[in-house]
């Protein structure tokens, strides 16, 4: 049924938009189908409330709300886009594709079908291999693929369906017939840019979207996640599932970090599993655990090093053969690669009669297939022109065929929407200019379902308990090390450049600002030994050494820093809150507009507006992440570091210990924050022996070292393991720190800048600090993290290309 | 003929090994033309888990875990064997460039898997040009086959230190230097690229001690050689080492596409360092007494 274009639409002048339209198509090639308009004109059922809605709004209130949209998209980028090269750069049109229930319900036959024709297919490739023999198949073309992995031959269990989750690239031709342009099987992406799509629309247009009768996509996934349960072999009521992912520095990691998240379930990397005993487990900070269920996003060749590529540092060894004996399950089962293949697109319609006795719905677009046309708004939002989409949609083995058996239409799960982009057939969405929301509509009104969120419940599960993965607290522990770094490093040369402009007045040599170059280690104290810097001499030398610290070529600056920071930050994204994430962003965006031209007062601006971000950083994670073992690994990461840089810093002054040396015990002050707290306390000139009391022994002074172990021996002593008596060897060093601490007889450092002896005992407390504290970091490692080893090949079993 | 088989692999690590996971192509498989008994095996350290399955090709494939900290691993199968002899060869075979064409539209899965490119095996015209000394136009098949091996067998020198396993085939083309596996991969690579099916096969082959000596124990080696279609009869396995038929005096453990399918052990392992391989064979044949 059509609609006619309407009297109260061309009141609105929607007629503008629809007539300008049609007359579009019209100039094209007349005859052509077209998403939103039938031959005569007349609008699809669907479109004109809709049409209407955004008419409404007039090219004005379109533009504004595309910018809203374009800065939500924005938003989650950052948020979730953490691979600069990956970032998607389309534009979310405004008005959605709107697919009535006729075409849907003929696409959507289609696509089951298509989904159980090829689970029967995968079944005969990797087992009986009896289509071959009957000629039914391309078997060279097949053979010679990379995607037939021998190995996979006869190891998926009878009991459990290789494929549970398909993806389906579909366009419609120049008829409205619906035709595949490709199977998506190995890691089907995109389900995470479709809800984004439509959380997006929902937001930027809420009228529309909820007065329209359309389906709604939150079931989906909790029908996949019901599925992936059902597939489990143990612990069937609570099964362990986990997404493996081949990390943060997959393209798609985007996507794995979001249905992690949504799914609520563990995002692994290959290094965090194990595979002992035929059954897979996690390496947590408690021990394995066992897991019961792999969501598989890593191509089906890199999935074990064992039976499957050698060379692949992101599987798991001996994956295979665990999935074999049903020690875990996978979706969708390895191997299924090669039913992606091309070459099978002319042999479908054959198979799909001897394989279920049925005619295949949905055809192959071929070379000859014109594609049909559809409306996008212009970037102005003032036409609509026609254009050609692609269309992913998605299907999903429901859970309860995996315990009836016998194939039915019900088994199955289409989702009610997909990924449409803009693009010529079979142009990949990733590069796509713009994407469309996917509207089908129902013939009832549907229900709102609150489900549709971003995430379920909040970002960082509370779970985070002794099933923190390993490789997860080792990350965080190293984003506090290297937040702090970083911090320490921006305050020093803060102070630096400060000093920088104050002799820019007077050209007289400076010891205060060589003793920051030391401090930066831009210069060594003594110019011979190994490594040893040169002394620069000259205000000019000094200045240019200072700002090629913004440089990004200088590998101990604060760029490399900072890319540590976002290395480690990335790989546990999933871990961290959204607003934490936007400051890692601003970080990002504040770094990589550092260079060595800026001037010496930008660059203090730079230090300072860093140091605050990273204060704003960890001041989120404090008050978001719950205070499980990945926060205090972060925290301890953070204090051990600070502790460090805090007495190294106190060990350089005793290389200064004559006038104008008491600019240095400044210069210490002011880098830790303490200038005020001191001058409150002592309203005094400086005097190095209150100083030391400040920054080493009062405990109330969160910049002191005793705070510092205090902190570093609350969070140690909640770690797991710790209530074992035995003290193991991260407590007992520690411990030794804090006695010299405590030990330390305050007296004999008094005098401190005119007796050597006081400035002896100074070093040698500082020495018996800095070596339990050093040891410590090498000793949390080996303690907690260094079970992540990675496995090696017995014998190189890759021929030379 | 009967024959005792012993063949023991063994690994020796400069550090401790915590953890591997290993494929083991050991395990003689039943043939046409030979029987054999169950398999006595000896894994040391002992295994967590050990399974056998089949792979593709049919070979019995012997999946074993070693979960204990180790730092040597053996493994050793003692099997029975009885080898048959072979069929008379056909007294005629069609042209191969019959026999070419036909496998050409062959649609069948354990043809084509033979015909193809596979990891160590490359079709390429330096190779259909070395067949083609042999395969001459109109020439019958098995008589082309024949002088394929005999040409290898001639024209080649057996030289241990030449090659690898990462040796290309262009390589031991070019020097016409090898072992037996560069000689069966290089037979095979020829037939393949005029259009033919070859496999590979991995078994042994009894030496004979020098007259008036005892058989040395551990002293014979594992063998390669290579099987071709010839439609009609079956799989012609010729030994272009030894420039013979491989028959009765072949035991055979595995085939595959190429090496990378039967290699003995293969192995994931965590830790090890440095490792050390020995490997030690007897083909011990019994006579009846």
């Amino acid at each position: 049924m059509t609609a006619p274009v309407s009297s109260t639409l061309l009141e609105l002048g929607t007629a503008g938009l629809v007539e300008d339209y049609f007359h579009q198509l019209g100039e094209r090639k007349p005859g052509i189908f077209d998403a939103m308009m039938d031959r005569h004109g007349k609008l699809r059922p669907g479109w004109e409330s809709l049409l209407g809605s955004l008419d409404t709004l007039g090219p004005e209130g379109r533009l504004q709300q595309h910018e809203e949209i374009q800065r939500l998209l924005a938003e989650n980028g950052v948020i979730f886009n953490m691979h600069d090269d990956a970032r998607r750069s389309w534009r979310l049109d405004p008005l959605p594709w709107v697919i009535d229930h006729a075409q849907w319900q003929a696409l959507e036959l289609g696509l089951i079908q298509r989904s159980r024709l090829l689970n029967a297919l995968y079944d005969d490739i990797y087992g009986a291999r009896s289509l071959f023999d009957k000629g039914l198949l391309p078997t060279q073309a097949l053979i010679a693929s990379a995607h037939l992995l021998l190995p996979c031959h006869g190891s998926q269990p009878g009991d459990r369906p290789a494929i549970s989750f398909h993806g389906v690239d579909v366009i419609q031709d120049s008829e409205g017939q619906w035709r595949v342009i490709g199977d998506r099987l190995q890691a089907p992406s995109g389900t995470g840019f479709t809800l984004e799509n439509r959380i997006l629309m929902a937001r930027a247009l809420p009228e529309m979207y909820r007065n329209a009768p359309l389906k709604r996509l939150a079931g989906f996934l909790d029908n996949y996640h019901r599925t992936l349960t059902a597939l489990a072999y143990q612990h069937r009521d609570n099964p362990n599932i986990v997404l493996l992912t081949p990390g943060p520095s997959s393209p798609r990691y985007f996507e794995h970090a979001y249905l992690a998240n949504y799914l609520n379930i563990d995002l692994a990397e290959g290094q965090d599993l194990v595979v002992r005993d035929s059954q897979l487990w996690l390496r947590t900070l408690g021990g394995l655990q066992p897991v019961d269920v792999v969501l598989r996003h890593c191509d089906d060749a890199y999935c074990d090093p064992l039976e499957l590529r050698g060379d692949s540092q992101l599987g798991v060894p001996g994956l295979l053969q665990a999935a074999r004996t049903g020690g875990v399950a996978i979706s969708n089962a390895l191997g299924v690669g090669i039913l992606e293949s091309p070459e099978l697109a002319d042999y479908l319609p054959a198979l799909c009669e001897h394989l279920l006795g049925e005619k295949l719905l949905l055809p192959n677009a071929d070379a000859a297939t014109i594609p049909a046309t559809a409306p996008v708004f212009d970037n102005q939002m003032q036409r609509l022109t026609p254009t050609t989409l692609n269309l992913r949609c998605f299907i999903n083995r429901s859970a309860s065929s995996l315990t009836t058996p016998g194939q039915q239409l019900s088994d199955y799960h289409v989702m009610p929407g997909g990924l449409a982009w803009v693009g010529t057939p079979g142009s990949p969405s990733l590069s796509s200019p713009i994407v469309k929301d996917v509207w089908v509509t129902a013939n009832a009104p549907q229900p709102h379902v609150s489900q549709l969120r971003q995430a379920r419940g909040p970002v960082v599960a509370t779970r985070d308990g002794t099933d923190l993965p390993s490789r997860v607290a080792e990350s965080l522990f190293w984003l506090g090390r290297y937040g702090e770094r970083l911090d320490a490093r921006a305050r020093l040369l803060r102070e630096a450049l400060m000093r920088l402009m104050e002799v820019d007045q007077d050209e007289i040599a400076d010891q205060l600002l060589d003793e920051l170059l030391i401090a930066l280690n831009i210069t060594t104290l003594n110019n011979d030994g190994e490594g040893a810097k040169l002394r620069i001499v000259g205000f000019v030398q000094k200045r240019a050494a200072l700002l090629a610290q913004f440089d990004d070529t200088d590998s101990q600056a604060l760029h490399a820093l900072f890319d540590q920071l976002l290395r480690n930050a990335r790989s546990v994204r999933d871990h961290l809150g959204d607003d934490s994430w936007r400051v890692i962003n601003q970080l990002r965006q504040r770094v990589s507009a550092f260079n060595s031209s800026l001037g010496a007062s930008a660059a203090r601006r730079s230090c300072e507006g860093l140091s605050a971000q990273i204060a704003a950083f960890f001041g989120l994670c404090n008050e978001t992440m719950p205070h499980h073992y990945g926060w205090r690994f972060m925290d301890i990461g953070r204090f051990l570091d600070r502790v460090l840089g805090l007495l190294s810093l106190l060990k350089l002054t005793l290389n200064a210990p004559h006038t104008p040396g008491l600019a240095l015990w400044e210069v210490v002050l002011s880098t830790t924050d303490n200038f005020t707290a001191y001058r409150r306390r002592y309203r005094s000139e400086l005097h190095p022996e209150a100083i030391l009391d400040l920054l080493l022994f009062d405990e109330t002074n969160p910049r002191s070292v005793g705070y510092m172990l205090q902190r570093l021996e609350r969070q140690m002593n909640r770690l797991p393991g710790s209530s074992s008596p035995y003290r193991n060897a991260e407590r007992r060093l520690l411990i030794q720190a804090n006695a010299a601490l405590h030990l330390a007889d305050i007296d004999r450092l008094n005098h401190l800048t005119d007796t050597p002896e006081a400035q002896q005992a100074l070093a040698q407390l500082l020495d018996q600090l800095i070596e339990p504290l050093m040891a410590l970091s090498d000793a949390i490692s080996q303690s907690h993290f260094s079970h992540v080893e990675r496995p090696r090949q017995l014998v190189s079993m890759e021929p030379d290309a | 003929m009967n024959y005792t088989l012993r063949h023991t692999t063994r690994y020796l690590y400069n550090a401790p090994v915590t953890l591997c996971h290993s494929e083991a192509r050991v395990l003689p498989r039943r043939t046409l033309y030979q029987e054999c008994s169950a398999s006595e095996l000896t894994i040391s350290p002992l295994p967590r888990v050990q399974a056998e399955r089949r792979d593709v090709f049919g070979n019995r494939v012997l999946y074993c875990a070693m979960e204990d900290v180790h730092q040597s691993l053996d493994v050793t199968v003692t099997t029975e064997l009885t080898t048959l002899p072979l069929a008379p060869l056909p007294a005629s075979s069609p042209a191969w460039e019959d026999v070419a064409k036909q496998l050409h539209s062959d649609s069948r899965f354990d043809m084509q898997l033979y015909r193809l490119d596979s990891p160590f095996i490359r079709r390429n015209d330096e190779l259909a040009a070395f067949a083609r000394h042999c395969f001459t136009p109109g020439r019958p098949l098995i008589e082309g086959a024949l002088a394929l091996n005999q040409l290898i067998y001639d024209t080649f020198e057996y030289d241990p230190s030449f090659t690898t396993l990462a040796t290309p085939l262009s390589d031991v083309l070019a020097n016409r230097r090898g072992v037996c596996q560069d000689f069966a991969h290089l037979a095979i690579g020829a037939l393949r690229s005029v259009g033919l099916a070859a496999r590979y096969v991995s078994g042994y082959l009894e030496t004979q001690p020098p007259p008036g000596q005892p058989r040395l124990v551990g002293a014979d080696a594992s063998h390669a050689w290579l099987a071709t279609w010839i439609p009609d009869w079956g799989w012609l396995a010729l030994d272009p080492t030894n420039g013979t038929i491989a028959g009765e005096q072949h035991p055979v453990l595995a085939w595959g596409r190429d090496y990378a399918d039967v290699a003995p052990l293969k192995g994931v392992m965590n830790g090890g360092g440095e490792h050390q391989l020995e490997v030690e064979v007897d083909v011990m044949p019994i006579t009846a007494e």
